[in-house]
């Protein structure tokens, strides 16, 4: 290739590299109804599988009685209990050290329990073979209060454990108890609270939600009885988890086994946890031969697969009288449901709740919090969040706001007082985290110009005047936030998942033409990875994105890596391409330095080549290096240009946004209006911005829906009320507003690209800002605070409980 | 779910309160029943199918009388199964008060739903369950004039 007159702009912008909004390669097949996914796959002989579920919350199973299903033409076998055993497969372990029933083994514990499994020629067979499996029940008392669960009256639920005083995280205190996780100071922060000059104190309950991706869990399992591999497709998250918890819990060596994820339609952490049916499919096909496939229904996959959030904080927050906070208090009641399926870093039953104290520089602080169990589904999965902090993010900026208004003070000022500053930085937190840098008055003063905060007060005033005269039913609450995420799990010192360190991976290999496949241990689910890491790659190694192919998801032909969850997998995985990217480019250096006849250190790198120092017009370009380590033999240097890196974070990622939310309403119907959500998000340094305006926008109508309406909510009786899309509130174009994104960049100092992750950055701020919002439009008559979701019964009900109905 | 509902019906409270104690009269009353039997003195076992929005479900169920306070008082408890599409636990208490025109009916119904059912026709449980209260009375009146006449 001979020079050419092409700028070094015009070959920077050629790559797509960082900064770019490089249109999504992977909406060519989604947008043409060619995306790939579970059920999409289809195999010769194959077989479907269905459960039988508990109908009730707790009970004992008495006897089970398959005949009548056997005898349905078309069905080939009906699993229990009682066939898992002799395997030792009717348990299965959590991702939180606890174990859960594969299928029901003696009693039951949560409606939609997995009972047993029938599997049958096709999926309309199993269903109708399900209705003829007879469970006799004898029902047991319901617990469904974690409150209410160290009652003397109240019954046990998981008599296999009943007397083991010791759990994974420590001692157990009841039978229905699993745990107490304490971080922080307690004997400081409580001499703190009694003599502090103001307390505000305040129960925050975060509800119960779902993940609900748009795709339901499955998965398809083909033993090959002749090679002995089993084949594994499946909506997994973490697959090369998958592939090490099927191995040790099936015994088939990791080698014969092999785990695909497909193209997944939304995992949002519902994803990562193992459940019932992938095992349950795996021993239906070891049993019968042939391939099976269970895919689940949406009202299974909203009353069994692993719910989000139930986290009742008790909070204290104290101050001096002007607003300097003193310390943090928190004692949370963890609802965990029947088994403690929580997907956290071993190390942190309660993931990074301890990240409470958020974005303000609190001296002291205590946090414990006690896990409970219940008759409800188990979970507790990080929904679009890191590890609990949502409901972190969501205590500390309602603990915020409840201070202001015991202060009678302006909670934008409370903040802004309060931030960790600028120069403060890396951060050493009460709690134990060391935010790695940030700017946050820059971000919060840029918010409040943007939206004219004073105007806006100053409007909100009038309307509480005009309110009170009688000459409008409508009021106007301004919900402010400003969060600290904490992402990218996560250094393996601290950070692993059964004993597996939380790095990520990559493998590169540039083919001789100069094009490229890198392989990542990471697994997109929407997030548009194989757009985003290919334009990392193409800034580090200037072969252009367009012509960087990104895998991931199969275990055969992809390195080990931990998955996609936590917002990890830029902060890791993209690291590890960064790293994998820079050995590409070592190696090229050693090549055009032998084609050009200098030494190593007498050319430079330049977007897309090495250059002679001094001597611009001699270069090498990454295309031309890559046909040479193919062809022609270099002395001292290997034949090809490959690379693998495996990056284990030092530090997590600590991304922070500022964002208000208008909200407009109805004093008289409850119904809210959003009139302006303004999001100012700072994921250090930007990949794609239009990849992270896309994120924001869908995180955002996320937690619209938690905030105002979206619940897993339970009867007296156990039986989950929302089970269905009727109930389960999903927004649809209808209830979402617009937004304004804006950002500002403040890149992770031990990050090699800088960037710190974003996807989930709109869910954990979000929620906050929509509560705080429709919370700050009752501050003018009283209110203090209300629990979300603020749905339109629940808005009008606040309304009415504050006499505003005359 | 407490139901609660009155009724006139232009009889006297005796043959109102044996009506209630007859099998026959009750199959022909209760909304969807397909069989029901006397198994022992005030047991009975019953087919009662019922529909609820778009579910369908046929209860197996286990029903008790206690005319003990009669005819003043007439209470029942019972359960049914519906299998997958789940289960009802309920009882009624039935006050019958003699007036110028017939008998007042006046009635507490309790009643739980759980299983899909409550998941699926959650918001739909209490209007049918009025709905076939009504019904219940209305089936009632009918079958016992009808066997009058």
């Amino acid at each position: 290739m001979s020079a050419t007159a092409e700028s070094v702009q015009d070959r920077k912008a050629a790559l797509k590299g960082l900064g770019t909004s490089r249109k999504r390669v992977e909406d060519a097949r989604f947008t043409q109804g060619k995306g790939n996914y579970v059920d999409d796959i289809k195999l010769p002989g194959m077989l479907f599988g269905d459960f039988v579920r508990s109908q009730h919350a707790h009970a004992r199973v008495k006897s089970i009685d398959t005949s009548k299903a056997m005898e349905l033409p078309g069905v080939v076998a009906v699993l229990t209990a009682a066939d898992l055993e002799p395997l030792n497969l009717h348990w299965m372990p959590t991702l939180a050290g606890d174990k859960q029933m594969v299928l029901a083994d003696g009693k039951v514990l949560f409606q939609g329990q997995e009972v047993a499994f029938v599997v049958a020629e096709d999926r309309y067979i199993a269903a109708d073979a399900v209705d003829l499996v007879k469970v006799d029940y004898e029902e047991l008392p319901v617990l469904v209060d974690p409150f209410k669960a160290e009652l003397s009256d109240a019954p046990i639920l998981r008599e296999d454990i009943k007397d083991e005083t010791e759990g994974a995280h420590g001692a157990r205190r009841h039978p229905n108890h699993i745990f107490t996780w304490e971080q922080g100071d307690q004997a400081a922060t409580e001499a703190i609270m009694k003599e502090a000059p103001v307390v505000a104190e305040e129960m925050v309950y975060y509800h119960r939600t779902h993940p609900c991706p748009m795709e339901t869990c499955g998965s398809v399992a083909s033993m090959d009885k002749v090679n002995g591999k089993l084949t594994l497709w499946g909506t997994f998250q973490a697959p090369h988890v998958v592939r090490t918890v099927a191995s040790l819990l099936s015994g088939i060596a990791e080698h014969n086994i092999r785990v695909v994820s497909p193209d997944i339609g939304g995992g949002f952490g519902n994803k990562v946890g193992v459940y019932p049916g992938y095992v349950c499919s795996i021993v239906a096909s070891i049993v019968t031969g042939v391939p099976v496939k269970w895919v689940e229904d949406r009202m299974e996959n909203l009353s069994a697969t692993a719910f989000a959030r139930d986290y009742h904080m008790n909070g204290k927050i104290a101050a001096t009288e002007d607003g300097k906070i003193l310390g943090l208090w928190c004692h949370t009641t963890a609802d965990h449901g029947a088994f403690d399926a929580c997907a956290d870093p071993t190390k942190y039953p309660a993931g990074f709740m301890n990240i409470c104290t958020g974005s303000y520089d609190i001296p002291t602080a205590y946090l414990a919090v006690d896990g409970i169990y219940t008759n409800k589904a188990p979970g507790g999965v990080a929904y679009r969040c890191s590890f609990r902090v949502t409901e972190a993010a969501y205590f500390i900026e309602r603990m915020i706001e409840v201070l202001a208004i015991k202060l009678n003070m302006d909670a934008a000022e409370l903040r802004a007082k309060n931030f960790i500053r600028k120069e403060q930085f890396p951060y050493q937190s009460a709690l134990g985290w060391e935010y790695d840098s940030g700017d946050y008055h820059t971000a919060w003063n840029k918010a409040l110009e943007a939206v004219d905060y004073k105007g806006l007060r100053a409007e909100q005033a009038q309307q509480v005047n005009d309110f009170k005269a009688g000459k409008t039913r409508k009021l106007m609450g301004i919900g402010l936030c400003h969060f600290t995420e904490i992402v990218g799990a996560g250094p393996v010192k601290n950070c692993d998942i059964l004993g597996m360190g939380m790095f990520d991976s990559c493998e590169i290999r540039i083919h001789p033409t100069g094009s490229a496949l890198a392989r990542l241990g990471t697994i997109s689910q929407g997030q548009g990875h194989a757009t985003t890491f290919a334009q990392i790659l193409a800034t580090e190694i200037g072969i252009s994105a367009d012509e960087i192919t990104i895998e991931e998801g199969d275990t055969d032909t992809a390195p080990y890596g931990l998955g996609t969850y936590g917002s990890r997998s830029t902060p890791v995985a993209g690291a590890a391409t960064a790293m994998a990217g820079r050995k590409i480019r070592a190696k090229a250096q050693m090549i055009a330095a032998y084609l050009l006849e200098v030494h190593d250190n007498d050319i430079e790198w330049e977007v897309d080549r090495f250059v002679v120092k001094g001597a611009p017009e001699r270069f090498k370009t990454m295309k031309e290096i890559a046909f040479a380590s193919y062809n022609q033999a270099i002395p001292g240097v290997e034949p090809g240009l490959e690379a693998v890196s495996y990056y284990d974070p030092p530090n997590m990622t600590y991304p922070f946004g500022a964002y208000i939310c208008v909200m407009d309403i109805d004093v008289d119907t409850g119904v809210s209006d959003v009139r302006k959500f303004y999001a100012l998000d700072d994921c250090g340094t930007r990949i794609n911005p239009m990849i992270i305006e896309g994120q924001v926008h869908g995180g955002l109508t996320e937690a619209l829906a938690i905030a105002m309406g979206q619940e897993i909510a339970y009867d007296e009786l156990g039986n989950v009320k929302t089970g269905t899309l009727m109930d389960f509130f999903i927004p649809t174009s209808w209830e979402t507003p617009n937004y304004q994104t804006d950002f500002t960049e403040t890149p992770s100092p031990h990050h090699p690209i800088g960037a710190k992750g974003v996807g989930e950055s709109p869910n954990v701020g979000g929620v906050p800002a929509f509560s705080n919002a429709i919370n700050d439009a009752f501050r003018a008559f009283g209110l203090t605070h209300t629990n979300m979701p603020h749905d339109h019964w629940r808005v009008w009900k606040t309304a009415n409980d504050l006499g505003l109905h005359g | 779910m407490v139901l609660e509902e009155e009724v006139q019906i232009p009889l006297d409270r005796q043959t109102v309160f044996n009506a209630l104690n007859d099998p026959e009269i009750l199959k022909q009353s209760i909304p969807g029943c397909e069989e029901l039997n006397l198994i022992a003195e005030n047991q009975m076992e019953a087919l009662v199918v019922v529909k609820f929005g778009p579910m369908k479900a046929s209860f197996n169920s286990e029903v008790g009388l206690d005319p003990s306070e009669g005819p003043e008082r007439f209470k029942l408890s019972g359960k049914g199964d519906a299998g997958v599409a789940g289960f009802a636990n309920g009882s009624a208490d039935v006050r019958l008060d003699e007036n110028e025109e017939g008998t007042l009916l006046a009635y507490t119904v309790n009643i739980d739903i759980s299983g899909k059912l409550a998941q699926v026709g959650g918001r739909l449980i209490e209007g049918t369950s009025k709905r076939l209260a009504k019904k219940f009375f209305a089936n009632f009146e009918e079958a016992l004039l009808a066997r009058q006449a």
